[in-house]
């Protein structure tokens, strides 16, 4: 008996060893242990025993049953890891590519957009919007821009024939013509009309002008302005807006300078150079980023605010000419063919 | 404008450096564009010589050994030479031991491949004239020997080219820059003194000149006329022509230079007619006869109207007022009596007609910006002193001078604390008063005031027009204190003050999701083609998107969607090689409606095939219900549940869509709409583009925008297992599988009523061919269902089931398939 106890731990241990599959394991499991099995059939045997071999028999059989059992569990692990192995594939090859398409790219001039908003955002200006298609008064008139002023010439300006309609761009005056804003400072006037002072808002925007377009001028371009309006605005004010602006964008050497200059809605005006010599590809020590000044007082009593009480300045710079300075970028049309392999560099 | 340096220091005693001016002028508000160096610096020791003799080096054969006599400056020299371009007997600069060239060269007696040269025959490079080093300077005319060389060339002058703004015309002028270059350097201007001052000794000339009248005063608010008898026409003096040559005039004749002369000085235009042309002896200043014609000094014949301003003799036009004299009326060589004209015209009406002839002038760029008609007599006096200085003759009567009138007074009152409270820092008043004294703004009353500093009344000259506010004076103390010098500070920042714009938020999410769903976000030009929009969009839309001047034909109207310009940027990409899909853009678009134009905002995308693009593992292309996926996200970035809404297949080839495999949701009537599918395929044909192309666009009326306003409530979801239940229906392939599937979830609702509820009702099958019907199709549904408050047994959910096989068995058209 006791040999054959060991003879059928002996054999289970070959058998299990070579089992594939769940099924082939019950099949070994009831051959083994089941009803019918050899090991129950051996264990029937014990009535013929001698009495006083019983217990050594009975611990005998226990332990056999405890062997087959951790056999089968053995081979039951081994079964469920292959039945896991099966279902995966052959190892991957890390280095291949992925055949999904992507990362998206933002275009460069919402990079810059976006980045000078982010730091406006931070001393308290919110992001404006208005109409690209516009009227003579937001555009000129509002802004001390008289009527025969040369920026009101249809040689730079685009005007829309004196039938079209626009239902959702008013007009201050029924007799104005439409025509594509030549600055997003017509948000300024709509925002000042729309609300009340205090006011602090940056208006990024498309832009339009009657021009040929070559490597510095396209027909439309996008600017960022500024506007602030509170009581006692100085102009060391807005000299510390931008020293902030630019340090922030461009680094804490950067230096900004103002030169006097003349635009209608500001007095005293000023454009503003850059210090720029540690940007890429630029040679010249001071290069021109833009116009600002302190609203001038006809702006703000044609908004209907008091210039006694009220103060404020403007800034205004170009978005591309500002991402050409940043990214070293020569050709402004590249910024409107979206050459993929122009828009992946500055992701 | 150009302005000689050594012009300006007739008036002003400059002595700053080039660079110093420069960064003035900058500072002052004017651009300096260029900085040009024109003539010899002062050279000493450098003198004409002839060439004696050219003999060939004995050591170098590209070199030649010249005798060259500088005359009393040294007798003949020897002096070895490289240069190639003389013959003997040409006179050229020779520098002599000692001289220093440009570059601080210094002449030596040297040795050159053992010859001895006593010095050096220069070119103009070397002397610093001029760019040219091709060879020696030949000299012109054959200067004396030994003739210092300074004396022979031009005298070195640096020229300014300066932009001057529109508000500053009284800055059009060598007087008006020194009067600012003056105040920055805290130096003295000198004005001309004119020794005429009007009076006239002559008796009158009525056979010269009867008399001036002037039709249309409101045009011509000074117009005077100077009678110079007995002028001889000649070259200018060598200075005069030197002063128009250094700021890019060409020299013609005295008297002409001498009225450009006056130009430059004063800012003030001036024309000199031949009196014996002016027909009747009259100037009439009028406007002209509509189809009037005038051939101008540029020679070519102008058809005036009758908005145009002209100075006419008797019988007719002689200039276009303010901008260009007539062929039949100028000074010529042989002219001997002189009208000088010395006027000032309405800005307007000189622009406008100078716009309306394309024709422009020195004298017009003057007149539209504005020129100071209180000191209009002063420029007639110097033009009237230097003609008669230069080509002689005596000035005669009668003295003609019509308007001219109106006195000029002006004064500001402003206060020390005004300006520093503008300013945001302080500027000593004694700094303030002097800046404002220099640019002679005078200040004519000093009060003391109850805060710190003093009320200046400060007297505006006439040719400031531009200041007339308090403000203004603040500009002019910060332009001569340096804005330069303005101290820094920190931005005082006081928190947000409001939101952002719900259009630019809506922007920002769209783009966001769009990168982060691998498009690359592009930006296209917003004005397209007519022809694209006709063929495209639609006849209306062409002429209702329409500008007045478009620049350039393909750039003619707005754009009514962003698919255009996605093609045109994917088509770029596929024509040079580049292998692209996905692609986005975020910007306005213009929707007609009812004969209005709208202008949306609007977000666009394409999903190309992504031709070129070749992968080691296949993945599935996109299709309509791709970019279904990605239409409904935008719209929700604008509060717009597109689920909720009615989908209408596109039909026709309205903008662009393939009809039968793309889809169109909203209307403008609601302020937004979407399309979304396959391209056209003759669009993407027509443009060259390889490979199908789905996309979608969504516009919306920028106020149409909502921001998530109401806070969303929570609610409750069982924890229980579900039961699930699945239909397949036989219906009309025509039939949409949300009709169905709507119809079906209220069958299902109503079958169900309290007992428990129906969590969901999804399509997850459409099957139509083998087994079917012709023309039927089949959909299958999945219907969950459960309870919050207890596990469901199968009796009741079949039970339910059964009511709904019933109830569509009855009340439908549908099948059920078992």
């Amino acid at each position: 008996m006791q040999d054959t106890l060991t003879a059928l731990v002996a054999k289970a241990q070959t058998d299990l060893a070579t089992l594939k599959s769940r099924p082939e394991f019950e099949a070994a499991k009831a051959r083994l242990v089941g009803p019918n099995g050899e090991l129950t059939a051996l264990m029937k045997q014990m009535g013929t025993v001698p009495k006083e071999q019983r217990p050594a028999m009975g611990k005998l059989i226990n332990e056999t049953k405890t062997r087959l059992q951790e056999l089968l569990d053995g081979a039951l692990r081994t079964i469920e890891a292959g039945e896991l192995q099966a279902q995966l594939g052959p190892a991957v090859d890390p280095t291949l590519p992925s055949p999904d398409a992507g990362p998206g790219t933002y275009h460069p001039l919402t990079l810059v957009r976006e980045e000078m908003c982010r730091i406006l955002r931070k001393v308290g200006f919110t992001v404006a919007d208005g109409p690209e298609v516009e009227t003579e008064y937001y555009c000129f008139d509002a802004l001390n821009t008289p009527a025969d002023h040369p920026a009101r010439d249809a040689q730079d300006t685009f005007y829309f024939p004196e039938t079209a309609h626009f239902g959702n761009v008013s007009k201050k005056t029924p007799g104005e013509k439409y025509l594509l804003r030549t600055h997003t400072s017509s948000v300024q006037i709509r925002t000042m009309l729309k609300g009340s002072p205090p006011i602090r808002i940056v208006s990024p925007g498309r832009t339009y002008r009657r021009d040929t377009t070559d490597a510095t001028h396209s027909a439309n371009f996008h600017q960022l302005e500024c506007l602030y309006v509170d009581k006692n605005v100085t102009v060391r004010d807005l000299k510390a807006l931008l020293d902030y602006i630019f340090a922030s964008l461009l680094g804490k050497e950067t230096k900004t300078r103002f030169r006097p200059h003349y635009f209608g809605y500001t007095e005293p005006s000023f454009e503003v150079d850059l210090s720029a010599k540690h940007l890429p590809k630029v040679k010249k020590e001071w290069i021109e980023i833009g116009g600002c000044g302190m609203v001038d007082p006809v702006v703000f009593a044609g908004v209907g605010y008091d210039p006694e009480v009220w103060s404020g300045y403007a800034f205004g710079m170009g978005l591309e000419r500002l991402a050409m300075l940043l990214y070293g970028i020569d050709d402004i049309r590249y910024f409107y063919q979206n050459d993929l392999r122009f828009l992946k560099q500055f992701a | 404008m150009k302005i000689s340096l050594n012009w300006l220091r007739d008036y002003v005693a400059l002595d700053a450096s080039t660079d110093e001016i420069s960064r003035a002028i900058t500072f002052l508000g004017f651009e300096v564009e260029q900085v040009i160096r024109t003539g010899a610096p002062l050279l000493s020791q450098v003198v004409v010589g002839e060439v004696l003799v050219r003999d060939k080096h004995p050591n170098a054969d590209k070199l030649s050994v010249c005798q060259v006599d500088i005359g009393p400056a040294g007798g003949v020299k020897t002096i070895v030479c490289g240069a190639q371009n003389y013959q003997v007997g040409d006179r050229v600069p020779v520098a002599l031991p000692g001289a220093v060239l440009p570059g601080n060269f210094v002449i030596k007696l040297s040795k050159i491949r053992g010859q001895s040269s006593d010095g050096m025959m220069c070119s103009a490079k070397e002397l610093g004239v001029a760019e040219d080093a091709s060879g020696l300077l030949i000299l012109a005319g054959r200067p004396a020997l030994g003739t210092p060389i300074n004396d022979v060339l031009p005298a070195s002058d640096t020229v300014f080219d300066i932009e001057i703004t529109p508000n500053r015309p009284d800055c059009l002028s060598h007087l008006g820059i020194a009067r600012e270059l003056a105040a920055w350097f805290k130096l003295e201007l000198v004005y001309p003194q004119e020794k005429f001052r009007g009076d006239i000794e002559g008796a009158p000339h009525p056979e010269l000149l009867r008399g001036v009248s002037v039709l249309s005063p409101e045009d011509c608010p000074l117009y005077s006329a100077h009678i110079i008898k007995g002028v001889k026409i000649g070259p200018s003096p060598e200075w005069l022509q030197r002063r128009l040559s250094a700021v890019g005039l060409r020299p013609i004749n005295n008297v002409v230079d001498v009225g450009n002369y006056v130009m430059l000085e004063t800012g003030q235009p001036l024309h000199a007619f031949d009196a014996r042309k002016l027909g009747g002896n009259q100037i009439i200043v009028r406007r002209a006869t509509d189809g009037e014609k005038l051939v101008t000094l540029d020679g070519k014949e102008r058809t005036l109207t009758s908005r145009m301003l002209v100075i006419a003799d008797a019988e007719k036009p002689v200039v276009i007022a303010g901008i260009m004299g007539g062929e039949n009326s100028g000074v010529s060589a042989d002219t001997t009596d002189l009208v000088l004209e010395c006027a000032i015209f309405k800005r307007q009406t000189i622009r406008w007609t100078s716009k309306r002839l394309s024709l422009t002038s020195d004298s017009c760029y003057r007149y539209e910006r504005g020129v100071d008609p209180h000191s209009a007599l002063e420029a007639a006096y110097r033009a009237v002193d230097l003609i008669l200085e230069t080509a002689g003759g005596t000035v005669v009567g009668p003295a003609c001078q019509v308007g001219g009138d109106v006195p000029w007074k002006r004064e500001i009152v402003v206060t020390h604390d005004y300006i520093c409270e503008k300013l945001g820092f302080d500027i000593p008043a004694a700094e303030m008063s002097a800046a404002l004294e220099s640019l002679e703004l005078n200040i004519v009353r000093e009060e003391a005031t109850e805060s710190r500093g003093p009320a200046w009344t400060v007297a505006i000259p006439s040719w400031r027009d531009d200041l007339d506010r308090p403000i203004d004076l603040v500009e002019e103390v910060l332009r001569l204190h340096g804005t330069d010098k303005i101290p820094a500070a920190v931005v005082s920042s006081p928190g947000l003050i409001g939101d952002d714009d719900p259009v630019v938020l809506f922007n920002q999410r769209v783009t966001d999701y769009l990168v982060g769903h691998d498009f690359h976000e592009c930006v296209n030009y917003t004005l397209r083609s007519a022809k694209e929009i006709s063929t495209w969009v639609s006849q209306t839309a062409a002429v209702e998107l329409a500008l007045a001047n478009p620049f350039v034909d393909d750039q003619s109207h707005l754009r009514p969607t962003l698919t255009m310009g996605l093609l045109e940027s994917l088509k770029l990409n596929q024509s040079r090689g580049v292998a692209v899909s996905r692609l986005c853009e975020t910007g306005r678009v213009f929707m007609e409606r009812n004969g209005q134009n709208f202008e949306c905002a609007a977000v666009g995308f394409i999903i190309a095939d992504p031709v070129g693009e070749r992968s080691w593992l296949k993945r599935e292309p996109a299709d309509f219900y791709t970019v279904k996926k990605h239409v409904a996200a935008l719209a929700a970035a604008a509060g717009i549940d597109l689920g909720r809404q009615p989908l209408v297949p596109v039909s026709g080839p309205y903008y662009g869509w393939q009809e039968g495999q793309s889809a169109a949701a909203g209307e403008m009537a609601h302020g937004w709409t979407a399309r979304f599918g396959l391209l056209s395929l003759a669009m993407a044909k027509s443009l060259g583009i390889e490979g199908k192309v789905y996309g979608g666009v969504f516009a919306i009326l920028p106020e149409r925008i909502t921001a998530e306003t109401t806070r969303r409530r929570y609610a409750d979801f069982s924890l229980l297992p579900a039961a699930l239940r699945d239909l397949a229906l036989v219906v009309d392939a025509g039939v949409h599988a949300d009709e169905v599937k709507k119809t079906l979830a209220k069958i299902t609702r109503a079958a169900v009523g309290n007992a428990f509820t129906l969590e969901s009702v999804e399509t997850f099958d459409v099957y139509q061919g083998k087994g079917l019907p012709e023309g039927k199709k089949s959909l299958a549904f999945s219907l969950v269902f459960r309870s919050i408050d207890r596990t469901l047994t199968d009796d009741e959910v079949n039970a339910v089931f059964q009511k709904i096989q019933n109830e569509v068995t009855q009340s439908t058209t549908w099948q059920i398939r078992k």
